[in-house]
């Protein structure tokens, strides 16, 4: 197919175009003076041009707003994300990527039908729009009220389309589709992007150029990635919240090959809720010189034997990895699809009120902590996506599951909102961890938790255990894993190991012991969370090595370095 | 926001910026990036020579932009940024130019992209480029094996030509560049104000104004010996609004503007208007009666027969389609017959600056392959005589003739520049429309069809598809044969069959008119202009086009709330047909 247009094909471009949304740093210019408030609006909302944009265009929808035979709306929300992102990168001592862009999305959602059984289904799920970047009440309005026109027909489709396929199952769902919330005002500070790129670009430049002293060394790359956003959000039962926050990102990426074209790499970060609490130059210097000696030491590294079951000792911030994926997702109160009679969809569908950890391990939610060992916790927030207020949440007492992280929409046994519903910009919003916190009774030092290792292996008359020290990629693959030999507790970096059967039955069946050394892990996905844990100690768990093939080296030498620096 | 989100942002700009640009950073040193550039392919070259299979040719080509895009809506700014970037691509061959890795459905792994370091960095230049060379040649080892097996194993193929043609090495290094004044905050303003004009229409629902463009510089060098190092510049002013009709057909009118500097973009006065008449278009365009489907005489404004041309006869011409057994091949084995009417001559000449004061978006010195435009006579008083050649030769055509185009990142085809139609059969453009109407008459038809703009189309070209084309006309007008005034109609499109249509031209007009636009295809966005006078064909076939279900939004705009619905009248009138 081949095409001329004059523009981007069709209409496309304009979607296409609220994708595309980016801005030169532009501070938003224009700043409007305000519209009259009306008598109703709060001085939360009339103090921000947006939120009273916002509110008069929710006000107008939601009293006028009605098609012919389909219900006027229930509920409406919309919710605003204003990004301002700074990232550069740079590649073998050289910047190859540095921009700074600006965009706002705005997401409508329609309910029609009413909290017992409502439209919040397929299409009906919202939708999405550009927003503009300057504080312009009527160009904002404008695209609210597209959207907001759009989400409302795609509502009235999805009520009848969801109707119909409720029809096939009998039994009646025993939870309503939206729980009910107070009505919440709170509104935070902005959150603001205010840095000099100048140094930062001058430490990655600086990391990267580490290349240099090993000609091994394939690839070293280095990355920042520092944003502020702004979450603005009405709803029609008055709720009006405002909040922010910063996460500052920064990572350093290198690979090499062994001779037998195993590909290694390394790729350690620090995600950060204020510029400070990112390391210094001279900092990110040592641990990059530390990631290209390692990556050496991993080339020359013995293979990892290829059986191995026994004790594995995870230090804190490899198991700040496997609590948040086995617990932080499997604890998120979302609903099965319609039909399915299962509490959650995640693998602690069946084990409320049943043990899923250790009975020394307590685990929970709270959003309301805002620092943790000097360290501010990017998870945390004080309204969440939905409007409805942050709490601590008790998820695993003593072992048992006692709580789902829970959003607007109930799950059996879980009418109501515990705060945790969280989105992205122009996401739905789904339940996700804040900061997740995992407790211990237990707390032994690193030196006791590896003297248990020891033990354990002397009794398996086992010659060595495994220590992680760090893990990565898609599963939990180990970067850095090392021998612990028993005899005198000297290790040993190994290379080529995945693990096997490492999963919640692991967690629950296999952990015994915990460590005195709690770590925050702050971790920027589509919303900032936290999670915090010590090192952990399972003392029966398969390490295998890796079936992958190995790549093939480089046909030819890299080039010759020109340049002294 | 998420990173795939914003890689997608990313994407989209350097995308949408296909012809990019050089706004504000320093331009780079052609000594240093194109030194570095050799140096490593001559390394790579005799390095991989000793390789089984060996590649016989290698190409770095690395595109430096400065892009920047600002985009408005309703009085606001959506977008403002730029963005300087370096995207190298290394091309390479391997086997030989009987057959190679890039045969047939293989042609992809002919090319490997990345980034390279927005510095004169030799060092770090290198190194990418080093990589990047290394993971193409593991590909292109691997598909050549695999192009050997199925040589081996298919039944022959129909065109036995070579997958390379032999061209002669070029040196053009032009270190100019182009001085571009431009003041974002200037176009922020001006963006501001143009898109703030929609304001005042109840029925626009969605409209955007946007600024794209920038400066750009192309190296290129060859394993051959080519080194070329070219600067470019373009800047597309577009501007789009949609209504919807109560019916629910989407009803969209884009207006764009492409010159090489911002100053040369027609005035904030201009652009003014030129919303004005877009919302008046929408206006007129939402309370017109449906089109039905008809087929009879048709006129096509120049602008529209421009873009008729190149879906219907441009992209047949485009060589590589002559050799691929997917392709409907239209035209492969008519070279010699009549393709056109006797008195139409269809040439395509990216050596061609301008026409009648009107740049062509399709100029280009040296091809993506770096071979020299030439002016390529594809038709000449009807009958077919040569195709747009990349370096892919096809049986009887060997060689290249400067159209083998690609957007970075792409493998380059067979490409339009500036294709561009002349008659010998014409009349006075204001006689045209008379002539319009005696043909209405002759054939007892009560009205004809006037196509007085073309928002553009596609082409199904392949053999899976049916031969049809189709073009988006957006403003379309019933002339009467009884001398009613002309009535715009919506919704029309055209259907048929590609050398039917063709010759239905009976007459053409004298003025030749320019389309300036970016054409879509196998090898990306490229920038092309499509010329041709006004033509009376003496039948076209309409169809009635898929409509949307949605109706128009329920309630007024913001803005609008107290007005009555009659405020529509504000719009504007239609504007008048004047063929």
């Amino acid at each position: 197919m081949s095409a001329l247009t004059k523009a981007t094909p069709r209409w496309s471009s304009i979607r296409v175009l609220s994708l595309l949304v980016f801005v030169w740093a532009v501070p938003a210019s224009g700043q409007q003076p305000a519209a009259e408030s009306s008598a109703t609006a709060s001085y939360a909302v009339s103090s921000d041009p947006l939120l009273q944009a916002m509110r008069e265009e929710l006000d107008r929808s939601k009293s006028q707003l009605k098609m012919e035979d389909v219900p006027a709306p229930y509920y409406i929300e919309y919710r605003l994300s204003d990004t301002d992102e700074y990232f550069a990168e740079a590649a073998f001592g050289a910047l190859r990527q540095d921009q700074r862009f600006h965009a706002r999305t705005i997401r409508v959602v329609v309910r029609v039908g009413d909290y017992k059984q409502d439209s919040y289904y397929g299409p009906g799920i919202g939708a999405v729009n550009i927003a503009p970047i300057d504080n312009d009440p009527i160009a904002l309005r404008w695209q609210l009220w597209t959207a907001t026109d759009q989400a409302y027909k795609a509502a009235s489709e999805a009520l009848a389309t969801k109707k119909a396929a409720l029809r096939q199952y009998t039994a009646d769902q025993p939870f309503d589709d939206f729980a009910h919330a107070p009505a919440v005002e709170s509104i935070g500070p902005l959150a603001k992007l205010d840095f000099d790129p100048k140094p930062w670009k001058e430490m990655i430049e600086k990391s990267s150029n580490l290349f240099r002293g090993d000609p091994k060394i394939e690839s070293l790359t280095a990355g920042l990635r520092f944003r502020a956003v702004n979450q603005y959000f009405v709803n029609s039962e008055r709720t009006v919240t405002r909040h922010g926050y910063t996460v500052y990102f920064l990572t350093a990426n290198g690979t090499t090959q062994a001779a037998d074209g195993m590909l290694l790499s390394r790729a350690p970060y620090y995600t950060a809720g204020t510029l400070k609490d990112l390391p210094t130059p001279e900092q990110f210097q040592a641990d990059s010189a530390k990631m290209v000696e390692t990556l050496k030491e991993l080339r020359d590294a013995p293979m990892v034997d290829e059986d191995y079951r026994g004790p594995v000792l995870f230090s804190a911030d490899a198991a700040t990895d496997l609590f948040n994926g086995m617990v932080g997702r499997n604890v998120l109160g979302i609903r099965p699809k319609p039909g399915d009679s299962a509490r959650t969809t995640g693998d602690y569908a069946s084990n409320y009120k049943s043990r899923v950890l250790p009975t020394f391990l307590s685990v929970n939610d709270d959003p309301t902590m805002k620092a943790f060992g000097g360290k501010t916790l990017i998870g945390s927030y004080e309204t969440d996506d939905e409007g409805v207020r942050a709490a601590k949440v008790p998820v695993i007492a003593d072992g048992m599951l006692v709580n789902y992280l829970m959003g607007r929409e109930p799950i059996r046994d879980f009418p109501e909102s515990n705060g945790h519903g969280r989105a992205g910009s122009a996401q739905s919003t789904s339940p996700n961890i804040g900061n997740l916190v995992v407790e211990s009774k237990q707390s032994l030092s690193p030196d006791e938790l590896k003297q248990k290792l020891i033990e354990i292996c002397k009794q398996n008359g086992q010659a060595f255990g495994y220590y992680v020290e760090t893990l990565g990629g898609p599963g939990y693959e180990p970067r850095l894993l090392y021998r612990v030999y028993a005899k005198d507790g000297h290790e040993e970096l190994v290379r080529g190991a995945v693990f096997d059967e490492l999963d919640t039955r692991a967690l629950r069946n296999d952990l015994v012991a915990a460590g005195n050394d709690p770590l925050v892990s702050n971790r920027d996905g589509q919303v900032p969370t936290t999670v915090i844990s010590p090192s952990i100690l399972f003392d029966d768990l398969e390490v295998k090595r890796t079936d992958a093939k190995n790549q093939k080296l480089p046909e030819y030498p890299p080039p010759d370095l020109i340049a002294a620096h | 926001m998420n990173r795939s989100f914003l890689r997608l942002i990313i994407g989209s700009v350097l995308c949408l910026c296909g012809v990019p640009l050089a706004v504000l950073s320093s331009p780079p040193r052609p000594d240093v990036l194109l030194e570095t550039m050799q140096r490593e392919l001559a390394r790579a070259t005799t390095s991989l020579a000793k390789a089984d299979p060996a590649p016989y040719f290698l190409t770095y080509a690395v595109t430096d932009t400065n892009a920047l895009t600002i985009a408005g809506l309703n009085g606001s700014l959506v977008a403002s940024t730029t963005v300087h970037g370096r995207q190298a691509d290394v091309m390479m061959r391997v086997g030989s130019s009987a057959l190679d890795n890039t045969h047939s459905q293989s042609r992809p792994s002919g090319i490997t992209t990345g980034t390279l370091p927005l510095q004169d960095d030799a060092d770090s230049i290198a190194r990418v480029l080093w990589q990047l060379t290394d993971r193409e040649y593991e590909q292109a080892s691997g598909a050549f094996l695999k192009v050997k097996t199925n040589q081996a194993v298919q039944s022959e193929e129909e065109d036995k030509s070579p997958d390379f043609s032999q061209e002669s090495s070029e040196n053009h290094i032009d270190e100019s560049r182009p001085a571009i004044a431009l003041s974002q905050k200037i176009w922020e303003d001006r963006i501001r104000r143009v898109s703030g004009g929609f304001l005042k229409y109840r029925d626009v629902y969605t409209s955007l104004v946007l600024l794209q463009g920038g400066t750009s510089h192309s190296y290129l060098a060859t394993s051959e010996g080519t080194a070329l190092a070219q600067p470019a510049a373009m800047f597309r002013l577009v501007i789009e609004a949609e209504t919807r009709a109560d019916d629910g057909t989407n009803l969209l009118r884009v207006e764009s503007y492409q010159a090489a500097s911002p100053d040369q973009l027609p005035s904030e006065p201009e652009l003014v208007a030129a919303v004005n008449k877009i919302a008046a278009d929408l206006h007129a365009l939402r309370n017109a009666p449906a089109a039905e489907p008809y087929a009879g005489p048709a006129l096509l404004s120049g602008r529209a027969a421009a873009v008729f041309f190149h879906e219907v006869l441009g992209h047949r011409l485009e060589g590589h389609r002559q050799r691929d057994e997917r392709e409907g091949q239209t035209f492969t084995k008519k070279v010699n017959q009549q393709v056109l009417p006797t008195f139409l001559t269809v040439v395509d000449d990216p050596t061609m600056h301008e026409m009648n004061g009107v740049k062509l978006a399709g100029y280009y010195q040296f091809d993506d392959e770096g071979v020299p435009a030439q002016r390529v006579v594809a038709v000449e008083n009807g009958i077919l005589k040569n195709f747009l050649m990349s370096r892919m030769p096809i049986t009887n055509f060997s060689h290249s003739n400067g159209h083998g185009r690609r957007q970075p990142g792409l493998m380059p085809t067979g490409r339009q520049g500036n294709l561009i139609v002349t008659s010998t059969k014409t009349v006075k453009d204001p006689e045209l429309r008379q002539k319009f109407i005696e043909e209405i008459k002759r054939q007892g038809k009560p009205y004809g069809l006037y196509f007085e703009d073309i928002q553009g189309g596609f082409t199904l070209t392949a053999r899976a598809q049916p031969q049809a084309f189709q073009v988006i006309p957006v403003m379309v007008w019933r002339v009467y044969a009884d001398g009613r005034p002309d009535e715009l109609v919506r919704g029309v499109d055209i259907v048929g069959t590609p050398l039917l249509s063709l010759n239905n031209i009976i007459l053409t007009g004298d003025t030749l008119q320019v389309f300036n636009g970016v054409c879509g295809a196998e090898s990306g966005q490229v920038p092309v202009a499509a010329v041709a006078p006004a033509m009376l064909f003496s039948e076209i076939e309409v169809q009635k086009r898929e409509k949307g279900t949605q109706r128009p939004p329920l309630l007024p705009p913001p803005g609008f709330e107290n007005a009555t619905a009659d405020a529509t009248a504000k719009s504007g009138t239609a504007t008048q047909a004047k063929p």
